[in-house]
């Protein structure tokens, strides 16, 4: 059975994008929020293996969301992976403080996404 | 006659003689005018008083023993009226006349003869008080002249004194060397927030934060050198330790003989929150739409949603590389901005060069691969203070630039070498070259030497000019050397010291 990775995101754009790249490109099965409370909700429902989340969105912001997905116990052991078109070092720093599984970077390359998040998660199981 | 004579020499002085005995007078008017003084002659003392107010003679002689007025009484009268007091007076007495030499003096006479005369003597004590008179007078006029002067001198001095009190700009000034605060303005406290008392004769060195101090005391430096600093981006801590940013200029000045720092500031904290908000929207607000249409391209030239014709594919190619200079741009002004405005912090760390050089040169081997260019490094090895992420960008963007304008089949190359107190890195390449007049532009934003670069190179026109910022924030120094259709050298030089 595919596994199943959960899109935070309020740019309908970018979810749908990431969607179809990771579709694409592996077998993933793809659910999507399109905020913050949304999310943590599909995740302590859902159970998706992988959260992809982004950091900038209005009400709760991907730290906040972060937080509140820690914080819940069907949540706190999902893996979740931050989106930053910040890539400046003074935030790469605060990001290294929080329970991530990683970063991506944003823009990212939609069919390379499948293969960075699996990167990710064999790194963390290590 | 005597008139012609007196035209062309106009008497000596004017004297007032007043004595009761008309031959007395006769005899001293001769005596005088013979001399060249012009004589006025009265008999009684209330005459001479009006005469004396009416028209102020230049000195008196004065007979003490007169009816109804006697000499004391006369000079008395004339001292107590502002017109006739400062005319020197000279008691004139007969010899075996009772004569009080002191009270002479006590009512304001100056000197006294006795009759009968002795012309000399007489003439001697009158040239004699008659000098001293005109001392006197020209003694008041330059002191009338001194005092108003001063007074013109303090008007200016409190001029800008007001000036520099009520200045909106904040302004201190210290003394050379120690820093230790001499003057500060209303402008100042405020920004500052504390009292003239708290930051007299103390340092202003704490007024800076531990960060901002190396950087002021480089510019101290600077001023030193050159005289002067202007608008250098500060963060200044006020005494509520919310910390401002200034621009401030240092200009030396002299007080009293003792070499100053003239501190000036402009207060732009407000200014930088905005620029900062601004820069952090549109770093969000630009990359959201570059990330969907990017990863769309990318999808869409996968081939995985439809096969597209040749003419298609070209026309996405062109849609993809533009995209992505889009990004590069707006990645580029970012960077550029948080390195000009001290927001990404140079951080630099003791740290060997050499690994750097070849973390460089592998990165862009590919490129250099590419364009069949021959990148080559001469190994080197010196232990600098950098930050190795920021010199790893300049050195793979001077490499990139040299691959890109080196014609297939040329070389570049990475050279380093210790000379004196620097660490000299030189970017060799056999390109194009760069024209003389271009040789310091291409370091500002936007300055490529083709207009045309940008598009057919794919470069941003900011790679320089961040480079430049870097190394200057490493307090070194960027240039390049360059013969046309020969070739260019990018020469970078990192003080061994930071």
């Amino acid at each position: 059975m595919s596994k199943t990775i959960l899109i935070i995101d309020d740019e309908e754009d970018v979810k749908e994008i990431a969607q179809m790249g990771l579709e694409m490109a592996a077998d993933w099965n793809v659910i999507t929020a399109s905020s913050g409370r949304e999310g943590l909700k599909i995740a302590a429902i859902e159970q998706p293996e992988v959260i992809l989340l982004d950091l900038m969105m209005p009400e709760w912001d991907g730290k906040e969301t972060l937080k509140y997905l820690k914080a819940e116990k069907k949540t706190a052991n999902i893996p979740v992976i931050l989106m930053t078109a910040k890539t400046q070092s003074a935030i790469a720093l605060e990001l290294a403080s929080l329970d991530l599984a990683g970063t991506i970077a944003k823009p990212f390359r939609p069919l390379e996404l499948s293969e960075q998040i699996g990167r990710i998660l064999k790194s963390k199981q290590n | 006659m005597t008139v012609f004579k007196e035209r062309h020499h106009p008497p000596k002085a004017d004297i007032l003689a007043i004595d009761d005995t008309p031959e007395n007078l006769a005899l001293l008017s001769q005596m005088l005018t013979e001399k060249g003084y012009k004589v006025r002659s009265v008999t009684k003392g209330s005459t001479a008083i009006r005469g004396a107010k009416a028209l102020p003679p230049d000195l008196i002689l004065l007979d003490v023993k007169m009816p109804e007025m006697n000499g004391y009484e006369v000079c008395q009268h004339l001292k107590t009226d502002d017109r006739t007091k400062d005319i020197p007076v000279i008691f004139i007495s007969a010899l075996g006349d009772v004569f009080d030499k002191v009270e002479a003096f006590q009512v304001g006479g100056v000197d006294y003869v006795t009759k009968p005369f002795q012309v000399e003597e007489v003439l001697a004590r009158l040239d004699t008080h008659l000098t001293l008179r005109k001392l006197q007078i020209e003694l008041e006029a330059r002191n009338n002249q001194l005092q108003q002067e001063i007074t013109q001198k303090n008007a200016a001095e409190d001029k800008f004194a007001k000036v520099f009190r009520a200045c909106p700009n904040p302004i201190a000034i210290a003394t050379r060397g120690e820093g230790r605060v001499i003057e500060v303005n209303d402008s100042f406290l405020q920004m500052s927030g504390y009292t003239a008392e708290e930051v007299i004769d103390r340092s202003i060195d704490r007024l800076y934060s531990p960060s901002a101090l190396i950087v002021y005391r480089q510019a101290l430096q600077k001023t030193y050198s050159q005289g002067y600093v202007r608008n250098l981006e500060l963060e200044f801590s006020p005494k509520s330790g919310e910390v401002k940013t200034i621009l401030l200029s240092l200009e030396i000045v002299e007080l009293e003989g003792n070499k100053c720092v003239l501190q000036i500031m402009n207060d732009i904290t407000e200014r930088k929150r905005l620029e900062n908000e601004f820069i952090s929207l549109v770093s969000h607000e630009l990359r959201t739409p570059m990330t969907s249409t990017i990863g769309a391209l990318d999808l869409l030239n996968s081939g995985q949603l439809g096969s597209l014709s040749d003419r298609g594919k070209q026309i996405l190619e062109v849609a993809i590389r533009n995209s992505e200079r889009l990004i590069r741009l707006v990645n580029d002004i970012l960077d550029l901005e948080r390195i000009k405005s001290g927001k990404i912090a140079i951080e630099p760390i003791e740290c060997h060069l050499q690994p750097l050089l070849v973390q460089a040169t592998e990165t862009m081997q590919a490129m250099a691969a590419k364009a069949q260019v021959n990148l080559k490094l001469e190994p080197y090895d010196v232990v600098l203070n950098l930050d190795c992420d920021r010199i790893l960008q300049t050195l793979t963007n001077l490499l990139s630039n040299a691959i890109k304008f080196t014609e297939p089949g040329g070389t570049v190359t990475l050279q380093a070498a210790v000379i004196e107190n620097s660490c000299s890195i030189v970017v060799r390449d056999t390109g194009r070259g760069i024209p003389a007049d271009k040789l310091e532009s291409i370091f500002e934003r936007f300055q490529q030497v083709d207009t045309s670069d940008s598009r057919s190179k794919g470069g941003t026109g900011l790679g320089l000019a961040i480079c430049r910022h870097i190394i200057e924030r490493h307090n070194g120094k960027i240039w390049v050397e360059s013969e046309l259709g020969k070739g260019s050298a990018f020469y970078i030089d990192l003080p061994l010291q930071f």
